[in-house]
């Protein structure tokens, strides 16, 4: 049995190691071991365009996660103890957003933005005739929205397990104490699910920072990290994708690690 | 009132988001896969049936998703099962949050990054090598069917292992207890208590891994050379290579129509066969 | 990406370089080191490598310039010399489809400023309105009447010019010799019958229709532009016999020819160049029964985000000089006489990259409704999905 569990894991993290041994090779072809060297990643650190997509990963993994953390949790304490018609609607909802494969939603989100774009830019041009329209493309604010609406039904799930597990009673003897219902908020549910919130946080950022088949489809002109990724394979294989990778494996780590610190840490304070 | 008025204001923003983010989308690819395709590629609006009809020539790609997701899937529990077992029952309870976290790790790490090192592994200088330096004749496993499963089985564990942890964890051991006490032999035990109060996990991780699979792309990508197409390559091909937006909208439409029925069945089964109720918690 | 060019790494080679712009090092110290040296002295006394350009009308050009192009298409080391020129690093996005660029520009917001399109896509590109005709006076460069036309015309549509010519070259196949027992294959009837046979499971084709199903065509002896529905079922049912034994449908097949994962591969010149040069038993084949003769070219899409980098860009690869060791580096001809007087005659007088006239003659260039027939998209889809 422990043997069995020994070879899973090694299963687990050979490949794993392998990125990391030969992102330490200084030959540039990624197939033979000819010599040890950090040189592979001081080359990824200086790259504009690794820079770059990793900011544009970061940008988007941030804003996404707060956009999907705020309405997530809005969502959540909305729909508590509500039932009826659009109770039954809103599960649908986050039943589809997170069933349809992340394929189809790109290439939905892909289609649907083309065509109102290619609706609303004449429509801006006409507005502002001096030619200095804005003009609206696949970009940035595709990116954000489209991993915002995967992550907001992952804070959803979060949230509604924890609030239902929830003593009601202590919101009720709030309210019982003329609490206004803000302060009840704050004071109450707030530290209650906050733990559930920061975990939803951190999963819906380590989402967007890896996610690429979404992004594939709907970052327009931008590159992210994964994008970039990709497009290096492509181009044939070098250690600099090994130092990439492992440098990203590092940070998912790092951020899996304080997002299960933090998530323990809430359950024993919250008891459950 | 008022508490009415706030529950909508709480529900509003994200509704909006659902709305315009995978509403309207899912209703343009419906409308979409009504349409034609433009002579030089793209999209013209039309009301035809056409692209239904066309879809008998994505069968294999059809066929090898509803093959080899299933048997990813089955081929996960089996190696995920034993693992989960070990963690929930026999596992030094100090070390236990220590090991599953070890395999929760690489789960929420780029999938991207992780097959790419199979490239590595499976190729002629990986894997392949060791065995013909070994003596065993020269083995071909890059862009294979072999490799696509291997990828996905190793991508898709830790979802796996997961849930069914729960599920054995949460099983109350002084039923196994009782039942040795009875003098049931292990196995039988195994069979009659933990196995089926393990059930709704492995329900969970089952239904998690296979709609994950049903849209996969990246790994027969990375690792089936363009020879191993699923649904998810078929789709990405339709739409990035012979720009064929109506017909590939149709595609996109009837997997989602083959997920929302099997995951709908599926899912109504294992609640008859009772269990499976909770909501899904990935970490 | 060949060792034998980089001879220095990248970032020594701008360091040495701009060592050698504020005057630090001599010219020749810096020839020395970089190895530019040796080869400036094969690109003969004529070279007017290294003498100072006339500067960059346009001081400032921005911080970058997006090239979307192919595999193994350009020595990095220009790329450098290009950014610390003009400040503009360069982006590559590398693709393995004219039908994937055309997807990528038809679907908007590409942000790409340059991009290579062959020969047959660019009417199609006018039509749909995807690029702008080139502004010449910013590509100085550029000189018309030393182009061979052949390569060079299909550029210019309506009299106006949309895109100047990068490189020409041809699409055979690449094969490696030692597996053949001695012999080389020197037909496309070879090629799809040693993939059924003793090749099975180690030859690739591109992921792309127009060579890949215009070289099954010419397994029958079809023209390989042919759109007749008789002739590409003919084509459907020999690429799907070979389709179980193929190694992989991919257009990036140098890493896998090098490790000896994949014996045989569709190939265009320069690939077969750039393998043979490191590994001799690889050799570049062009079917007697013809196949594909095209030419690549420079173009700037409509609404590309760093205009005036992507001129200072194409401007720059087409100097002579610089595009001489692109050419060092790709191994495809050009068509431009000012390089081909500074490249030394061995390259001149290469057979992979200058074909014997009877095999040049058989090929023919791709047609634009070879490029957007909607049989011929589909035949290669249902092939890749089969």
């Amino acid at each position: 049995m422990r043997l069995y569990a020994l070879f899973v894991y090694v299963f687990l993290y050979l490949p794993i190691a392998v990125i990391a041994i030969f992102s330490l090779n200084a030959g540039r072809h990624a197939s033979q071991f000819t010599g040890f060297s950090t040189q592979w990643y001081a080359k990824a650190l200086s790259n504009p365009f690794v820079m770059e997509a990793l900011w544009t990963s970061f940008v988007v993994a941030l804003c996404s996660a707060i956009i999907a953390s705020i309405f997530g949790t809005m969502a959540a304490l909305g729909l508590q103890g509500m039932k009826g018609r659009v109770r039954v609607l809103a599960d649908a909802l986050i039943y589809v957003a997170v069933m349809v494969p992340g394929i189809v939603i790109g290439i939905a989100t892909l289609i649907a933005l083309v065509t109102l774009f290619g609706w609303i830019n004449p429509l801006l041009a006409l507005l502002a005739p001096e030619g200095r329209a804005p003009q609206l493309a696949m970009g940035y604010g595709s990116l954000i929205a489209a991993h915002a609406l995967f992550s907001m039904s992952l804070v959803i799930i979060i949230l509604r397990a924890r609030l239902a597990g929830m003593d009601r009673s202590l919101m009720e003897a709030s309210a019982d104490l003329y609490a206004p219902p803000l302060a009840t908020f704050r004071q109450v549910t707030l530290p209650l699910i906050f733990p559930g919130i920061l975990a939803g946080f951190l999963l819906s950022f380590t989402f967007s920072f890896d996610d690429f088949i979404i992004a594939f489809f709907v970052a327009g002109s931008e590159t992210t990290l994964p994008i970039y990724v990709f497009s290096s394979i492509r181009r044939g294989v070098t250690p600099e994708i090994n130092a990439i990778g492992t440098m990203v494996l590092a940070v998912s780590l790092l951020l899996l690690i304080v997002a299960q610190l933090i998530l323990r840490s809430g359950t024993r304070k919250g008891g459950r | 009132m008022q508490r009415r008025l706030s529950t909508w204001l709480l529900l509003a923003p994200a509704g909006l988001w659902f709305a315009v983010m995978l509403v309207l989308p899912l209703c343009f690819v419906l409308v979409f896969s009504f349409g034609q395709r433009e002579a030089a590629g793209g999209y013209v609006p039309a009301f035809t049936f056409e692209q239904y009809a066309n879809l008998p020539a994505r069968w294999t790609a059809f066929r090898n998703t509803l093959t080899l997701a299933p048997l990813g899937t089955i081929l996960s529990l089996l190696i995920a099962y034993p693992l989960a077992y070990f963690l929930a029952m026999r596992a030094d309870p100090k070390w236990r949050t220590m090991l599953l976290i070890l395999v929760i790790v690489p789960f929420w790490t780029s999938i991207l990054i992780r097959s790419y090192a199979w490239i590595f592994i499976l190729g002629g200088q990986g894997l392949p090598a060791l065995v013909d330096w070994l003596g065993f004749g020269s083995i071909r496993l890059i862009n294979t069917p072999f490799a696509v499963l291997t990828g996905i089985v190793y991508g898709y564990l830790p979802l796996m292992v997961l849930p069914v942890y729960v599920s054995l964890e949460r099983l109350d051991k002084r039923l196994l207890e009782a039942s040795a006490d009875l003098g049931a032999p292990p196995l039988q035990s195994f069979l009659q208590i933990t196995l089926p109060l393990s059930l709704p996990g492995v329900a969970t991780g089952c239904m998690l891994v296979f709609i994950l699979l049903m849209g996969e792309f990246l790994i027969p990508a990375m690792l089936g050379g363009g020879k191993v197409f699923f649904i998810g390559n078929a789709l990405v091909d339709l739409f990035l290579q012979s720009r064929n937006w109506a017909f590939g909208a149709a595609v996109a439409v009837t997997l989602v129509a083959i997920m929302l029925v099997t995951v709908t069945l599926y899912m109504s089964l294992m609640r008859r066969l009772g269990g499976a109720r909770e909501d899904v918690s990935l970490m | 990406m060949s060792d034998k060019i980089d001879h220095i790494s990248r970032q020594k080679f701008m360091e040495e370089l701009r060592r050698y712009q504020k005057g630090s090092v001599s010219r020749r110290h810096f020839l020395g080191v970089t190895g530019l040296g040796a080869a400036a002295a094969a690109l003969g006394a004529a070279m007017p490598a290294l003498l100072p350009r006339p500067a960059f009308a346009q001081a400032n050009i921005g911080d970058r310039v997006i090239l979307a192009t192919w595999p193994n298409y350009h020595d990095p080391a220009n790329f450098d010399a290009f950014a610390a020129e003009t400040g503009a690093a360069v982006q590559m996005n590398v693709f393995g489809s004219n039908e994937e660029m055309l997807a990528k520009l038809q679907a908007g917001g590409s942000g790409w400023d340059v991009f290579i399109p062959t020969n047959y896509t660019i009417s199609t590109y006018v039509e749909q309105d995807l690029i702008e005709p080139l502004d010449l006076s910013l590509i100085p460069n550029y000189d018309g009447v030393s182009f061979d036309q052949r390569f060079a015309g299909p550029g210019t549509i309506d009299g106006k010019v949309y895109a100047v010519p990068k490189n020409w070259g041809t699409t055979g196949f690449a094969v490696n010799t030692n597996n053949t027992g001695g012999t080389t294959p020197t037909t496309w009837k070879e090629f799809w019958d040693l993939t059924q046979t003793t090749f099975s499971g180690r030859t690739m084709v591109h992921d792309y229709q127009l060579t890949t199903i215009g070289n099954a065509l010419k397994y029958f002896g079809y023209s390989f532009n042919s759109i007749d529905t008789a002739e590409l079922a003919d084509a459907e049912k020999l690429l799907m016999a070979c389709k179980p034994h193929l190694f992989a449908i991919s257009s990036d097949y140098q890493p896998s020819m090098r490790s000896g994962d994949a014996w045989m591969t569709i190939c265009w010149t320069g690939d077969g160049k750039q393998m043979n040069r490191d590994m001799p038993e690889i050799v570049y084949v062009l079917g007697k029964e013809g196949g594909e003769l095209w030419s690549d070219f420079y173009a700037i899409p409509k609404g590309a985000p760093h205009r005036d980098a992507a001129y200072a860009l194409i401007n720059f690869l087409l100097t002579p000089d610089i595009n001489a060791k692109e050419v060092l580096f790709h191994g495809y001809p050009v068509a431009d006489s000012r390089v081909n007087a500074l490249l030394p005659p061995e390259v001149l007088n290469d057979p992979i990259l200058y074909p014997a006239a009877d095999l040049l003659s058989a090929l023919e260039f791709g047609a634009a409704a070879t490029l957007t027939d909607p049989n011929r998209a589909e035949l290669m889809a249902r092939f890749k999905s089969a």
